[in-house]
């Protein structure tokens, strides 16, 4: 997987959708034909994707969470990974 | 039993269609029973026929009020998408109304269509509505072949219809069904969906229920085909990763072991047909002839999904039997598809006969040594006949 750079802005994709499901009260994508449930860390990095950076979503985080950012910043860039490859994410 | 909560709903919002392709799966015998409110003699194939006393009694397609109110239903009962579907729903009139009520309830918005109807206006309209997707269906990639498949010349106006939902950035899935006629055309269509920037295209072979089942003889695709064309889609899947996202379905009879049907009988999908009745699965009423279906007229789609004999019937797995039953893929495979076991045993609770362990897998393996020892190549098939041609032909 290639690394993702600190300045790159994730975007949802194109036919996704941010969703909480009023059944478990949990946030999922939804796009066509497919649901998935977010856990907290795509939660956390999916309702920041407003235009910010990878390192201005970490910087975000680690602070509301109180987090090391070096090991937070390889989480989040994990996670981004995984939604960019099934394509439930754009980075610009 | 514990119902657990559905994710989609499949709203089959009318059966008219002004295509009449060969492998339709609605049933073979509702429409003209539904839509003109009467029953006509059924095909010798069909199974049965519509059996609910709602059909005779209130054959009307359901309001928009009445469709409005099962979206917020269905909602309520944990659904996240929704699919329209038909028939052909562009046929409805009120199609954007139901897509802004569903997206009021928060569903994911999906329109299955042949896009015969979808104008500028129309397309314009659905957006403002909010609609998320279109799966637009071909037949094939070349006009003859498609039109000929469809039973209608329909091919030119689909190549328009893909640029506007492009043009307005709607995301579009191209939806395939394959068969004996246009699977040698698998590299084609592909690039027809490059073609058209699809993001998605769903390459399915003909599952064999309905109009596909009577037909079955003249789609079912030869074994040399079938491997060929997964060959075909694998390399394909490679070439266009991160670009479009290819879905191949071989037919399953030319599998060993059966399709996980709908993820489970009453599990996650739930499909409400034209009248109103709700169906675990959308050939459940023409497959299985003893099973009888709730109507949203008449009961809440929550008691519907929770407590209905037809959801009940087949949920879990206690109603299995052998060699399902001590099956260490049980909770993988679900037995397989109900209404196939009712097809080709005439009994829904048997294992799917696709299963290398079915007991009955001798009636596919008869199929498929019928199909693949005969040079008939190019078989007739019957065309799916419209409910109503009279406004077909107006829509057109």
């Amino acid at each position: 997987m290639p690394k993702i750079r600190d300045s790159v802005q994730p975007r949802l994709a194109r036919g996704v959708r941010l969703e909480t499901d009023s059944a478990t009260g949990k946030s999922v994508l939804l796009f066509p034909e497919g649901i998935v449930e977010l856990n907290e860390t795509a939660h956390g990095i999916l309702t920041r994707c407003d235009g910010r950076t990878v390192s201005e979503i970490v910087q975000a985080l680690a602070e509301e969470y109180d987090a090391d950012l070096a090991a937070l910043g390889s989480d989040v860039r994990e996670t981004l990974g995984d939604l960019q490859q099934r394509r439930l994410i754009e980075l610009t | 039993m514990n119902a657990p909560r559905p994710y989609a709903l499949l709203a089959e919002i009318t059966y008219r269609c002004p295509l009449h392709c060969p492998y339709c799966s609605n049933p073979i015998a509702v429409e003209s029973a539904v839509l003109s409110g009467r029953r006509t003699a059924r095909s010798p194939a069909a199974p049965n026929a519509l059996r609910t006393a709602h059909a005779a009694a209130n054959n009307a397609e359901l309001t928009t009020d009445e469709w409005k109110r099962v979206i917020r239903e269905a909602a309520a009962l944990g659904v996240l998408q929704i699919g329209f579907s038909g028939g052909e729903p562009l046929a409805r009139r009120d199609l954007a109304d139901l897509v802004r009520a569903a997206r009021e309830a928060n569903l994911y918005t999906n329109l299955i269509t042949s896009g015969i109807g979808l104008d500028d206006e129309r397309v314009q309209l659905l957006r403002d509505a909010g609609l998320d997707s279109v799966q637009l269906s071909f037949q094939s990639d070349q006009s003859d072949l498609s039109d000929q498949i469809a039973g209608a010349r329909a091919h030119q106006r689909k190549l328009d219809v893909a640029a506007k939902i492009r043009a307005a950035g709607i995301p579009l899935s191209l939806n395939f069904v394959i068969h004996r006629r246009n699977i040698d055309r698998l590299p084609q269509m592909i690039e027809l969906a490059e073609t058209v920037e699809a993001q998605r295209v769903e390459l399915a072979n003909a599952q064999f229920y309905g109009w596909a089942f009577l037909n079955r003889a003249a789609l079912l695709p030869t074994r040399e085909q079938v491997v060929r064309a997964r060959e075909v889609a694998s390399a394909a899947k490679a070439r266009l990763a991160g670009k479009i996202d290819i879905f191949y379905v071989l037919p399953d009879y030319y599998e060993t072991r059966p399709k996980p049907c709908l993820n489970g009988w009453g599990q996650r999908y739930l499909t409400v047909n034209p009248i109103g009745d709700v169906l675990p699965c959308p050939t459940a009423s023409s497959a299985i002839a003893d099973l009888t279906f709730e109507n949203v007229r008449a009961r809440a789609l929550d008691w519907i999904w929770r407590e209905s004999e037809s959801f009940n019937r087949f949920r879990g797995t206690e109603w299995m039997p052998e060699p399902c039953q001590s099956c260490p893929q049980r909770e993988i495979d679900f037995g397989g598809c109900r209404c196939q076991a009712a097809l080709l045993t005439g009994n829904a609770a048997n294992t799917d006969p696709v299963c290398e362990f079915s007991p009955n897998r001798g009636r596919v393996d008869a199929v498929l040594g019928e199909i693949n020892s005969s040079s008939d190549y190019a078989r007739e098939w019957t065309y799916r006949v419209n409910p109503k041609t009279r406004e077909i032909s107006k829509m057109l």
